[in-house]
């Protein structure tokens, strides 16, 4: 008869001699991380009644605190100094866009945590982009990084796909939702963003239960089209708040402008599921 | 919307001479088991072969018949020949419904009602299968019988091939746990098959339509690589899956998936039981088969017609006669077909698309020629018709060899082969902290590779130690999911409670296999107290839900997690 730990055994080995063991990594961690940054990913956003009954359910809204660090312990690779070359051939890198992948020979690179999101897509470090051609650059990437197309090379260069594979899927996933790009700006800056602060504004409190009940009572569809319309111009304008106090470097309002953009996006999420 | 053709390529620069190298030769081959119906396909080097057994069927029954003879080597069941076979009453089929499932899980419920025996005791556990042959009940598991026949579909593809299987993609349904995809890693293993890749089932039909479209831009040299969206649905004997996939220039990336234990099975129960109520005991056996057969001939044909005659002869002098209508059939299965819509209405929620996006719509799988099915799905979708460059009946096994060809870096000169799909996680991965709730930290339809991290604190002051256990799921409560393992980590700082900070990071890669790692950080510091703990889940022959009764009631809450430190520590 067949045995899963003899089965696994030889895979297990493997695996252990392809990643390198975290806390050595974090040695020659490059960058100071931002700390305590609230991050989507912290939010039971799928069940979030937030229409719920009495204000005591609002606290669903807020980001259960756990830290999602930019950079990881969990990184296989220190990222890069000065004068970058290809691991593999030598080759320096281009002097300009991000150096994931050889230009001469095609090996990926081992992540550099100082290229942000914004770098690898071309972009500036604001909140509005420009071309709106994510999704082309997205697919350009992962048809150099992704760990199906490196076929037969060496478990140090898978490790890297699977790596930069991540974190380009991570980045696009960022940079495609407005809610996240704002937070991930806020997040290169070094700042918090604590989601308890929206208990403690009246204003949101008061307009989230009047939409709430409008939802609520909306019978048909056309109202809760309209509704979803105003809701939707709403965060458009909070939107741009955000992009107007980002760029003044005010973040007391870009942090407000998020929280809003957060409740909008809840919103509208409420009424799709009720159309 | 993209603005110009880009194409998969693994390397530019090499010419089409270099790209049509020879197959490899331990090219993997793809593996359709259906709940009913099984097939297998390789690609031979310039397109994809459904490979046909020594019947000369490209589907074979997913029975396994057990002998009353014991031969030395300890085998003494066969894959059955004919329909006479199937009916001598010691076979044992539905095994995709019932491998790795726990006898409370209400799938296995449902299987009381097939001709063999399935014992369950409601405790969390497999449940014992048996068949009789001569006069005893022969035991068995979904695992056994299964790779029996998977041992029998490697023979006749090696016979076929004259060269050794070693690797196969198998397609598997999406409501699969990783506990099922274990079993069904196991059962191959048992066969002498090294599972490649399991792929869930429409993911490899949305492999064929990149493949197609791809294809056609090339051949039709259009200057524009237009995103194509399709929702691709996929209803067999067992399961019923969506996928939605958005494809250019031969890259797939899967939006969404979702999947239900739900298919044709269901259907034929719900008939058997409205017409012949008193249909259902072990002991009737060989005529139950008979009224299967019989019933499931007549769903059939009420694809083609509004009305159709059940008779059965039960060879023991009684015919049962009844008629039935394809009004009775809906009505009779509306609730199947409610779940169908629900299923579908949030799939594109989930993709963040709305009908008025889709391209196409594909229909796969035995279920697609019920009417009703169809009709449901092209009104959900808004379309007039479905997309029809797809067989119903081997798109999952044709997408399977494709993917196999892919993944043995096999390449081909008209660049066929030259396609990448970025898969999504079926179900969300999490933890379970403050006393009960479940923590998602890799959530569903996220694109793998993935690799997250989220740092959770103590729930005791001084608290040394802490239990990590992993589920999937998608209840907020960590015991309506399902456990995948757990282990501790030692060595925390000691401090008042939400003080300290254990780091918990999870990692699915290309191949969806999941890695969790774990460990303290010294107080403030991301630094790690000590090196991290990497276990590979779900962790060998987990005892499902006993294990985490057990866990509790040793040590309570004193390893606990929690997510939210105490707001003093917060600054
Ligand atoms: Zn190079």
């Amino acid at each position: 008869m067949w045995n899963r730990s003899k089965l696994y055994a030889a895979a297990k080995i493997l695996n252990g001699a392809l990643r390198p063991r975290p806390y050595l990594a974090q040695v020659f961690y490059p960058l100071p991380p931002p700390r305590r940054v609230c991050s989507e990913d912290s939010l039971f956003h799928r069940d979030s009644k937030i229409f719920d009954g009495s204000l005591h359910h609002f606290h669903l809204f807020r980001i259960a605190r756990c830290t999602i660090y930019s950079g990881s312990p969990y990184s296989t690779s220190p990222g890069h100094g000065d004068g970058l070359v290809c691991w593999k051939c030598g080759e320096p890198a281009p002097l300009a866009g991000p150096f994931l992948s050889c230009v001469s020979c095609r090996a990926v690179q081992p992540v550099d945590s100082s290229v942000d999101y914004f770098q690898i897509f071309g972009q500036e470090r604001r909140y509005e982009l420009k071309g709106e051609n994510l999704e082309r650059i997205y697919k350009e990437w992962q048809k150099k990084l992704h760990p199906d197309l490196v076929h037969s090379k060496s478990e140090k260069e898978k490790s890297y796909a699977d790596e930069q594979s991540a974190r380009v899927i991570d980045a696009y996933r960022t940079l495609s939702e407005p809610l996240s790009r704002a937070l991930y700006l806020l997040q290169l800056a070094g700042i918090l963003v604590d989601e308890e602060n929206t208990i403690g504004d009246p204003e949101l409190l008061a307009e989230m239960m009047d939409v709430r009940e409008a939802i609520e009572e909306a019978s048909d569809q056309k109202t809760l089209k309209e509704i979803q319309s105003q809701i939707r111009r709403k965060h458009q304008e909070w939107s741009k708040s955000f992009k107007d106090a980002f760029d003044k470097r005010d973040f007391d309002f870009a942090i407000i402008a998020t929280q809003r953009m957060r409740y909008y996006e809840r919103a509208i999420e409420e009424i799709v599921k009720k159309l | 919307m993209a603005d110009e053709i880009y194409t998969v390529a693994y390397d530019s620069e090499t010419s089409a001479d270099e790209r049509a190298k020879p197959v490899p030769a331990d090219i993997a081959i793809g593996i359709d088991i259906g709940t009913s119906k099984c097939s297998f396909a390789i690609w031979n080097g310039a397109e994809v072969e459904v490979l046909q057994n020594t019947q000369i069927q490209s589907t074979i029954p997913s029975h396994v018949l057990f002998k009353d003879e014991m031969p030395p080597e300890g085998f003494s069941y066969e894959v059955p020949r004919s329909g006479a076979e199937i009916l001598s009453g010691s076979d044992a089929f539905n095994m995709k419904r019932l491998i790795g499932r726990v006898d409370t899980d209400p799938v296995v419920k449902s299987s009381k009602m097939l001709p063999f025996m399935v014992q369950t005791f409601g405790i969390g556990q497999i449940p014992l299968i048996a068949v009789p042959v001569n006069n005893v009940w022969r035991s068995t598991t979904p695992e056994e019988v299964l790779a029996i026949f998977l041992a029998e579909l490697k023979e006749n593809a090696e016979h076929k091939l004259k060269r050794p299987i070693r690797k196969a993609v198998l397609t598997v349904p999406i409501s699969f746990s990783r506990l099922q995809l274990t079993r069904i890693e196991q059962a191959c293993a048992m066969a002498g098959i090294h599972v490649f890749r399991l792929m869930p089932e429409p993911t490899a039909v949305a492999l064929l339509y990149a493949q197609q479209q791809q294809q056609q831009i090339i051949h039709e040299n259009m200057g524009s690589g237009m995103e194509k969206v399709a929702l691709i649905f996929s209803m067999g004997a067992g399961f019923c899956d969506v996928a939605i996939t958005i494809t250019a220039g031969g890259v797939s990336q899967i939006k969404a998936l979702l999947g239900i234990p739900v298919g044709g099975e269901d259907m034929l129960q719900n008939i058997i039981h409205y017409l012949f109520p008193d249909f259902g005991s072990l002991e009737k056996m060989k005529s139950n088969r008979l009224l299967r057969i019989a019933v499931q001939n007549a769903i059939h044909e009420l694809s083609s017609q509004t009305s159709v005659e059940v008779k059965v002869d039960l060879r023991d002098g009684k015919i049962k006669s009844r008629s039935l209508t394809r009004v009775e059939f809906e009505e009779v299965n509306h609730k199947v077909f409610v779940k169908c819509e629900k299923l579908i209405a949030q799939c594109l929620l989930d993709a963040r698309l709305t009908a008025e996006d889709l391209s196409d719509v594909i229909l796969v799988g035995g279920c697609s020629s019920v009417p009703k099915i169809r009709s449901l799905v092209l009104s959900l979708c808004k379309k007039e018709d479905s997309y029809d460059g797809i067989d119903p009946l081997e798109a999952s096994v044709r997408g399977a060899a494709t993917e196999g060809a892919i993944a043995s870096g096999a390449s081909d000169a008209s660049g066929s082969l030259d396609l990448l799909t970025i898969q999504v996680t079926t179900t969300s991965l999490g933890i379970r902290v403050d006393g009960g709730d479940f923590v998602p930290i890799i959530r569903r339809n996220t694109s793998v590779p993935v690799r997250k991290e989220m740092v959770f604190t103590t729930a005791n002051d001084d608290q040394a130690e802490a239990l990590v256990v992993v589920y999937e799921g998608e209840s907020r409560r960590a015991e309506e999911n399902i456990i995948l393992g757990y282990f501790k980590i030692t060595g925390i700082p000691s401090g008042p409670r939400g003080s300290a900070e254990v780091g918990i990071c999870m990692d699915v890669d290309t191949s969806n296999v999941l890695r969790v790692y774990g460990g303290a950080h010294l107080l403030r510091t991301q630094q790690a107290v000590s090196p991290f703990l990497e276990v590979r889940m779900p962790m060998a022959d987990i005892g499902q839900g006993w294990s985490v009764q057990a866990l509790v009631k040793i040590y309570g809450s004193t390893m606990d997690l929690a997510a939210t430190p105490p707001n003093e520590v917060q600054k």
